[in-house]
Formats: structure tokens, C-alpha cells, sequence
């Protein structure tokens, strides 16, 4: 038992095995690559939360999904695991950014996987067609929007160059607050993002409104950030030493 | 389009003799300078700028590299040759003169592309490397190779990294599940999985110098054939 035990913590300890794992997570997104254009059922994705829409699913088309999920879990152990040994093992070392710059890459990694489970549970997206006066309830909150003015501008030829759309937001049917929703520039209002997905001039004013709320974005900008920093400051260091 | 024949010429005669590089160099950011000014923006958009900036990236990156590298003349030949024919590509490429739609402007996106192609620039030049260190291997060569991938890598992180703050500001999310974000982190994780094998004394040497070359054929996947042949929000 003991055994098999040091044997399992020398198998997570090892950089071998994420190169294994590596190579399997690039076989399934291959996998996924190849059966992903080719079925409808993926236009569906953003529908519900992805772990519902797993279920709903047939494994045949989704097995490349389930799979990475269960490689990246033991990425995941195995990234923590070899973290800590080296920390460990070379705590003597005098230059710490050189062993800590690593870790803070292997750190946002796995707040990257993180942002992804979480977004996996919970992110939902919810569309509506809307003209000027359209009201739309905000899912579990009790409040609600109501669009007030779409304004188009466009060139000779059609072009759409520019557009905004104003909102309210309403509770017990008193306005608390008041947006504009420009091109990459959503309406970001108790969690949720209302954007705009498309917009029509003609015969009226429409916008296809979207709202939606991802609960890993923050977290995925957390752990790029500290990835970021981390691959950085290696960059940096490796050049200093060369030096 | 003389501009580009004649720097396509430029990187034919610099087989022969290296500065002619630099002067085809000189000719193609005229002309993208000249078309960001004609067009009022960033010329990158299509496969006509993108791959001209492109050839404009490995070549400014190639100087830098050319003195870590002694001017090695091999280095330089295959410069030119990429470069070439990346200008070919270019010139039988459609031009994207109409006016960009409102969500492609943008800061985030315009910093996502260029940062995008100054990453897919340095994986070109470790390609190179990959190449040369198998006609003739050489440990300096592999450090340099290495060394461009990581700062690619790093180039190419932050670029996803824009590439999703535009998504979420956009479309709402920071993931669309789109072909070109699946082709997207195959190429981040096969970059992952050649840092990670040089630390295992088993993939030094060739298998490292096969991962940059292969790395790249990827990276051109990504760029010209998911944009190419896949409906998605990169498609040409």
C-alpha cells in the first residue's frame, strides 16, 4: 500500500507526466478540432451552463470535452505537485525570483483552469431582439431593462460606422440606473454584461441584445495576469544572468 | 504592388548577398506605413496585410538574432526565403480596403493582432533555427531557438490574454469556443509542451529541433488555414 502510494506522489512529482499529459491534452483538442465544424449540436454551447449542455449532449460528439476535463484534473494535482517539491527542494537557492518566477507562472495557469470550471457551472447567455421601448426581465433579480433610444450612424455606401444604445434599468418600476451601450463597450450592471450582438437600421431600429454573465472572467483575468508576470520576470532574469 | 515585387527581388538577391534583405526590409514597412495612412488605421486586417506584416516581423526580429548567431549567411538565406514567400502570398492576396465595422476598433484588438503576429514571427525564426541545428547541430543554435520561443510564447500569451478582454467587452465572454480559439490553445499548449520537454535530457537536441519546425507548421494552421477554411469571428 505504502508502495503504491510513493509511487502515485513520484508520478505527480514528475515533469515526464506533464509531458505526457501535454501530449493528450493536444490529442483531444485535435480530436475536438476534427468533430467540432462538423456538428451543429456546438452552436448550442453558450445556450446554458457547458457542464448542462455536457449532459444534454451525445457522448459520441463530446467524449474530446469530457476527456479534457479529466486530463487537466491531473494537470492540475500534477502542477501543484511539482510547484511545492520545487519550492522545497531548492529553498536554499540565494537568486528566490529565479524559483519563485515558475510557480507564478504554474500559479496562473491554475487560476486559468480555475476560470474555466467556474465558467463551465455557471455562465449562462440569454438573447432578445429590441426596439426603442422594449422592456426584458434580468434573470433571478427581480429587475428589469428597458431600452430607450437606439441611435445608427452609417456611411454613403451602408456601412454601420457607428451605433450606441441607451438603457434603464428599472426596480418596482422606478429607474436606479442609467447606460449607454457602445461597440466594446457593454453595459456591466450587478454581474451581468448586456452587449449589443448585432443591430439592424432597417425596416426599424433593432439591436439583438445579449445578457450574460461569466463567472470566470475575472478569475481567468487573475491567473493571465499573474501568468503574465511570472513568464515576464523569467524573461527578465534569464537575460540579467546571460549578461 | 511595385513596392512589394521589388521587395520580393530584394529577398531573392539576398541569397546572394545579405543586405539586400534589409532593403526589401525598408521597402515593406514603406509601404505598410503608406497603407495604415491611406486606410486611417492599422493595416491588419486580411491575409494581404497580416501576411506582410508578418514578413516585416521576422526580418526585424532576424537583426536582432543575426548578431546573437555571428551573421550566420544560412540564417539569412532562410529569412529571405520565408519572407518571399510570404510577399508572394501577399501579392496574389485580396486587398481589405472597406471600412473596419465598430467592433474591430478597438485598441484591444489592434494590440491583440500585432501582438499575435510578432509571436507567430519569433516561432518562424525558431523554425529556422530548428532547421539549421538539424543540417548541422550546434547547442548555441538550439539556446537561441529556445530563446525566441520563450519571448514568443510570452508574445503570444499576452495576445490571448487582449484577444479575451476584447471578447468579453465585445461578445460578452472571454471564450467562444470557436475553431480558431480550439487551433488557438493547441498552439499555446504544443509551445507549453516544448518548454516543458527542454527540461527532460531526452528531448534535447533533435526532437527539440522537430517541435520548433512542427510548432510552426501549426502556427500557419492556425493563421491561414483556420481563418481560411472555418466559418468563426477570425475568419478572412
Amino acid at each position: 500500500m505504502i508502495k503504491f502510494f510513493n509511487k502515485t506522489i513520484e508520478l505527480f512529482l514528475s515533469v515526464r507526466t506533464a509531458i505526457w499529459l501535454f501530449n493528450l491534452i493536444l490529442a483531444m483538442f485535435l480530436a475536438g478540432a476534427l468533430i467540432m465544424p462538423g456538428r451543429k449540436e456546438f452552436q448550442s454551447i453558450h445556450a446554458t451552463t457547458m457542464f448542462e449542455w455536457l449532459k444534454e449532449q451525445p457522448f459520441g460528439i463530446t467524449w474530446w470535452l469530457w476527456g479534457l476535463i479529466v486530463i487537466f484534473s491531473v494537470l492540475a494535482i500534477n502542477t501543484v505537485f511539482c510547484s511545492i517539491d520545487s519550492l522545497i527542494k531548492k529553498q536554499k537557492v540565494t537568486r528566490w525570483l529565479i524559483l519563485l518566477a515558475p510557480q507564478i507562472i504554474h500559479t496562473g495557469f491554475l487560476f486559468i483552469l480555475l476560470a474555466h470550471l467556474l465558467s463551465a457551472l455557471g455562465s449562462f447567455q440569454e438573447y432578445a431582439v429590441v426596439r426603442k421601448g422594449s422592456i426584458l426581465k434580468i434573470k433571478n433579480t427581480g429587475k428589469t431593462l428597458r431600452v430607450q433610444d437606439i441611435h445608427i450612424l452609417s456611411d454613403h455606401s451602408g456601412h454601420i460606422t457607428d451605433w450606441s444604445v441607451n438603457i434603464e434599468y428599472l426596480l418596482n418600476g422606478e429607474i436606479f440606473h442609467k447606460d449607454t451601450i457602445k461597440p466594446n463597450k457593454p453595459s456591466l450592471e450587478m454581474g451581468f454584461n448586456v452587449n449589443v450582438k448585432d443591430i439592424r437600421m432597417a425596416p426599424h431600429k433593432t439591436a439583438l441584445l445579449q445578457i450574460s454573465k461569466d463567472p470566470g472572467a475575472v478569475w481567468a483575468l487573475f491567473g493571465s495576469l499573474l501568468f503574465i508576470v511570472g513568464i515576464v520576470t523569467l524573461i527578465a532574469l534569464k537575460i540579467k544572468l546571460e549578461r | 504592388m511595385l513596392v512589394l515585387i521589388l521587395s520580393f527581388a530584394f529577398f531573392i538577391f539576398a541569397l546572394v548577398k545579405r543586405n539586400f534583405l534589409y532593403v526589401g526590409f525598408f521597402l515593406q514597412v514603406a509601404y505598410i506605413i503608406t497603407r495604415g495612412f491611406e486606410l486611417g488605421r492599422l493595416p491588419l486586417v486580411g491575409p494581404h496585410d497580416t501576411l506582410l506584416f508578418l514578413s516585416a516581423s521576422l526580418i526585424a526580429f532576424s537583426i536582432a538574432f543575426s548578431t546573437v548567431l555571428k551573421h550566420d549567411s544560412r540564417f539569412s538565406s532562410g529569412i529571405a526565403i520565408v519572407a518571399a514567400v510570404f510577399t508572394v502570398c501577399a501579392l496574389i492576396s485580396k486587398q481589405h480596403n472597406s471600412p473596419l465595422p465598430p467592433v474591430l476598433k478597438t485598441m484591444w484588438f489592434e494590440a491583440h493582432v500585432v501582438l499575435a503576429f510578432l509571436s507567430y514571427a519569433l516561432f518562424g525564426i525558431a523554425a529556422i533555427l530548428g532547421y539549421l541545428y538539424l543540417q548541422k547541430p550546434d547547442n548555441h543554435i538550439e539556446g537561441v531557438q529556445y530563446r525566441a520561443i520563450l519571448i514568443g510564447y510570452c508574445l503570444f500569451t499576452l495576445s490571448i490574454i487582449f484577444g479575451g478582454i476584447w471578447a468579453y467587452l465585445a461578445w460578452g465572454t472571454y471564450w467562444l469556443w470557436t475553431p480558431k480559439e480550439l487551433w488557438t490553445s493547441i498552439l499555446w499548449l504544443f509551445y507549453g509542451l516544448y518548454l516543458h520537454a527542454r527540461l527532460r535530457q531526452w528531448w534535447m537536441g533533435k526532437p527539440l529541433a522537430y517541435l520548433g519546425i512542427a510548432g510552426f507548421a501549426v502556427v500557419l494552421f492556425t493563421y491561414l488555414g483556420v481563418s481560411l477554411l472555418m466559418k468563426s469571428s477570425h475568419s478572412f
